[in-house]
């Protein structure tokens, strides 16, 4: 190898020895008889080489340092932004922008993750490494350098350099194998076809790269492609498709068994409407007919929706109209409560009538609930009173039962209508009960058990003293707030 | 050049004055590169074969098993109301756990000079890496929709233009992790890549030799490129120690962080990076007792770093008993009805088995290391290491399901039952993780033959010393 090497370039000269001893000392006498582009090749990290050969400290631990800080800086940054500015995650009402203690794991990570890199990749660099050609790869003996044996070289470059006094100088220091290195003029292009290989790889990744982009920006009339489907994709059935779900095959289910349908509970339309329809279809055939519909055949729940029960005419037009009046009063309102009347229903009727009637007619049918008493005070303008119920109109012989339940189901003037939220059977259990209430002001003593009617005598004439106390003190307290008005 | 070390030394045995070798036997340098370099270059023994082809086996059953779960849905698993997080978490936490022993003995033991480290810390490492892939897989499947599983990075979302939560210790966990294994497998790859040359330089296959060439970067031996390469790992294994301290602690936010009572606590995450050390030492014994005499590498594993590493499990494992006994006291201290009920459940209700298991096998069962004979009898410490990992292993299920299986509202309360995906999966990680493991003994430098030389080299100096 020496032989030919003389018509090569020379790299410089190296010695080999067995030991870091003598490693060591070689390079200090080296190191003394001034060369300075000089390396020491060992198979671990000799302490001390360092300074033996006059290596100065490495630079490395800026880099990290850096790296890491502005690792903490992008961390910091990118969370605020994202989480505090661009897209504000306000949780709690707590802090959003700097939330400092919620940032600070994330922040420590990337912290370490740019400082290691920082470390990795720049002792790479300082090193000048990967460099896969290096001349003194070229002498096999070499290959003990990462094994057990310690190389010492000195450049050909340095200013002392020559070859015949550095061989000298090694031999001097008891090497058993000293060398010369000639330049690697092996070819350093990287071979063609890894560099066709290569192109073709990074060819054939961006080709589905590039399908994704153009799928996303081309329109399609197909559905979206899923490897997986998401939950967007809804396996429903349309009514007449089949399906293996179920032993029938029927991807429409029939009804689940007890199911009632609208208009199928059995009760009558007497019942639902408070009007007897026997007798409206002799009179207005029309009518009963609009009303069978309503009622049995909801067409189309929109429709009926938006227009109702049309069993009785609206607030208004019954207000306004003449006719619609007249209507009002020509309609064959069912004259009885359909309902047998016990306590249990009277008992029904009470609670529902001070749940949804006492508000505004108030618990005694009045007509003072505190709906109208706040009304009375802010004094609406448009403000309509509550009828009171003991009005001789309202009596049964003037007010049929079923009138009554009309009003209550679909309502009156400024009165809503409660079918929506009181079930059928409980507005005829209100329907009693204010039946009930009219009476209570009306009836005789005659009509209590003789046994009892003492002790209700006393409660009453007990009761309308109190009655007359409080109208007293309420008379006298109103004059004071007047005359106080009248001296300021 | 050889330094005569009795055969039958026993380096467990402190001398006052003198550092016990850590090198046995008349070994050289050429010898720690033989006894390593072997291990690749011979043909696979039986052994190998048959364990590779066993774990590559589950391998393949866990892809399978996981492409079920792509086609099916989350519910092949056992996870049910409330118990959502199930074993696929549980899994998780315990391969994390696993991998901090390795970084560990890499980075803290280095900082603290601890010279025993060399001969284990490659394979330590390479244990690490491997126990974070382990471990990323779960989160990863766990999400439901995995292909989705970008959407974790901080990427505005395609339709949304959201960000990721980060104030969410999930999202913590995916930078904690991540940076554990990129950070991990940077400073196992820089350990590597002198010994990796020894490796292309010893090669005569051609392929070899340029597949090894270009793995060692063109590394020469020069001093210079020494002297930054020994700063760079000083300055990643001063990065990596507090990292390692993170990881887990991070993962311990996803629990404590929570409101679930039992989790709930601050005791969380030194109680979970104890955890974590003590089932990592676990897991490093439990592969290199037998590795050591299966590559007849007990010159450079020797008794005294089995010895030591049991000392470390011991000091853990009795840091996690302490952990254990603490967690009861704080919740009859604090005196909160439902702490109080979390951790008498735990011991005494439904779970009481798995309770008792961890107990016995985390607390109870290294307790045996105060004994000497049990620290330096290799299938006494196989037999522990075994206990411990199982123990940690039901260490993480007691804490996952016992508390969310009893949940707010009683009428939620359930039982976990894991089904035949579950079982397969974890199995299927042991699976994933010694393929990887049997790969890297054929394939790369199982000890760290510069570090570990230049331990040689110092036993060299001293001995020549004494001469003096």
């Amino acid at each position: 190898m020496s032989d030919d090497s003389n018509e090569k370039k020379v790299h410089g000269l190296f010695a080999e020895y067995d030991s870091v001893d003598s490693l060591l000392a070689a390079c200090r006498r080296v190191r003394d008889a001034g060369y300075t582009k000089t390396d020491a090749f060992a198979p671990f990290a000799v302490h001390g080489i360092d300074t033996a050969l006059g290596i100065k400290p490495s630079k490395l631990p800026y880099i990290p340092l850096v790296a890491g800080l502005t690792g903490t800086g992008i961390a910091m940054l990118m969370q605020i932004w994202m989480n505090g500015i661009n897209y504000p995650y306000i949780i709690s009402g707590k802090p959003y922008v700097l939330s400092i203690p919620a940032f600070m794991p994330v922040a420590f990570e990337v912290t370490v993750l740019l400082a290691s890199f920082g470390a990795f990749f720049g002792m790479w660099a300082l090193n000048g490494l990967p460099r896969f050609s290096n001349p003194m790869f070229t002498d096999p003996r070499f290959d003990r350098a990462t094994d057990d044996r310690f190389f010492l070289f000195i450049d050909a470059k340095d200013q002392r350099f020559d070859a015949e006094g550095v061989r000298q100088l090694f031999a001097d220091t008891g090497s058993q194998y000293i060398n010369t290195v000639v330049e690697d003029d092996t070819p350093k292009q990287i071979p063609r076809f890894l560099l066709i290989v290569w192109a073709l790889l990074v060819g054939f990744s961006i080709i589905p790269a590039l399908i994704v982009a153009k799928m996303r920006v081309t329109n399609s009339d197909k559905p979206r492609f899923h490897i997986f489907m998401d939950m967007d994709f809804s396996p429903a059935r349309d009514a007449q498709q089949t399906t293996s779900l179920f032993a029938d095959n029927r991807a429409m289910r029939p009804d689940v068994p007890g199911t009632v349908a609208r208009g199928q509970l059995g009760d009558g339309l007497d019942y639902l409407t408070g009007i007897n329809v026997d007798e409206l279809s002799r009179m207005d055939s029309p009518r009963a007919e609009q009303l069978v519909r309503t009622f049995l055949k909801p067409q189309d729940d929109d429709e009926a929706d938006a227009a109702g029960p049309p069993a009785a005419p609206s607030a208004e037009q019954a207000a306004s109209a003449d006719q619609t009046a007249s209507v009002m009063d020509t309609t064959p309102w069912l004259k009885e409560n359909p309902l047998e009347i016990t306590a249990d229903l009277l008992d029904k009727g009470q609670e529902q009538f001070n749940i949804y009637c006492a508000v505004c007619h108030g618990r005694n049918g009045k007509g003072n609930g505190l709906v109208n008493q706040r009304a009375q005070q802010i004094l609406a303008q448009q403000w309509i009173p509550p009828a009171s119920l003991h009005q001789d109109i309202l009596q049964q012989d003037k007010y049929p039962d079923g009138k009554l339940f009309s009003t209550i189901s679909n309502g009156i003037r400024k009165m809503p209508g409660y079918s929506g939220q009181i079930k059928t059977r409980d507005r005829w259990a209100i329907v009693a009960y204010v039946r009930a209430l009219q009476q209570s002001r009306r009836a005789s003593i005659d009509l209590i058990p003789a046994d009892k009617r003492e002790e209700i005598t006393q409660l009453k004439t007990e009761i309308d003293k109190k009655l007359a106390e409080q109208a007293e003190a309420e008379r006298k307290k109103q004059e004071e707030g007047e005359q106080q008005a009248a001296k300021s | 050049m050889s330094l005569a070390i009795p055969q039958g030394l026993d380096n467990t045995v402190e001398q006052p004055g003198e550092r016990a070798p850590l090198v046995l036997g008349d070994t050289t340098y050429h010898d720690i590169t033989e006894s390593v370099c072997r291990v690749a270059e011979r043909a696979p023994s039986k052994g190998w074969i048959i364990g590779f082809l066993i774990s590559f086996a589950l391998l393949q059953w866990l892809g399978l098993c996981i492409l079920y779960l792509f086609y099916e849905g989350v519910g092949v698993w056992g996870n049910r109301s409330p118990i959502f997080w199930g074993w696929p978490i549980v899994n998780f936490v315990f391969w994390v756990g696993i991998g901090h022993a390795g970084t560990l003995i890499s980075a803290i033991l280095f900082l603290f000079r601890q010279e025993w480290r060399t001969s284990i810390n490659r394979a330590a490492e390479a244990m690490t890496i491997f126990a974070v892939i382990c471990a990323a897989t779960f989160p990863g499947i766990h999400v439901g929709r995995a292909w989705l599983a970008f959407w974790l990075a901080p990427y505005p979302s395609l339709n949304l233009w959201m960000w990721p939560q980060f104030r969410s210790p999930l999202l913590w966990d995916v930078f904690a992790v991540s940076t554990y294994g990129t950070v991990s497998l940077l400073f196992w790859y820089m350990g590597m890549v002198p010994d990796l040359a020894t490796f292309r330089d010893r090669s005569k296959n051609k392929y070899r030799r340029m597949a090894y060439g270009l793995l060692s970067l063109g590394w020469s031996g020069s001093s210079r490129h020494w002297m930054r390469y020994e700063k760079a790992y000083a300055i990643l294994a001063a990065l990596a120690a507090p990292l390692v301290l993170s990881v887990h602690t991070i993962v311990s936010f996803d629990f404590a962080v929570s409101q679930v009572p039992g989790w709930h606590t601050t005791i969380f995450p030194p109680y979970f990076v104890a955890g974590a050390i003590f089932s990592g030492f676990a897991m490093v014994l439990t592969l290199m007792v037998p590795a050591r005499s299966m590559l007849n590498l007990e010159k450079l594993i020797t008794i005294r770093h089995l010895d030591n590493m049991c000392k470390i499990i011991l000091a853990t494992g009795s840091i996690v008993g302490l952990a254990y006994s603490t967690e009861f006291f704080i919740a009859w201290y604090g005196q909160v009805d439902a702490e109080i009920f979390a951790f008498v459940n735990r011991a005494f209700g439904p779970y009481w088995w798995a309770y008792w298991i961890m107990v016995t096998c985390n607390v109870i069962s290294p307790q045996l290391f105060w004994f000497k004979k049990c620290r330096t009898t290799p299938w006494i410490i196989v037999v522990i290491s075994i206990f411990v990992n199982i123990g940690m292993w039901f260490e993480r299920f007691v804490i996952v399901c016992t508390s969310l299986s009893r949940d707010y509202l009683p009428s939620a309360w359930a039982y976990f039952t894991p089904t035949w995906v579950d079982w397969s999966m974890l199995i299927g990680s042991f699976g994933l993780f010694f393929t990887l493991f049997l790969l890297f003994c054929r394939l790369m430098p199982v000890i760290n033959m510069a570090e570990t030389k230049s331990t040689l080299a110092k036993q060299y100096h001293m001995a020549h010393n004494d001469e003096h």
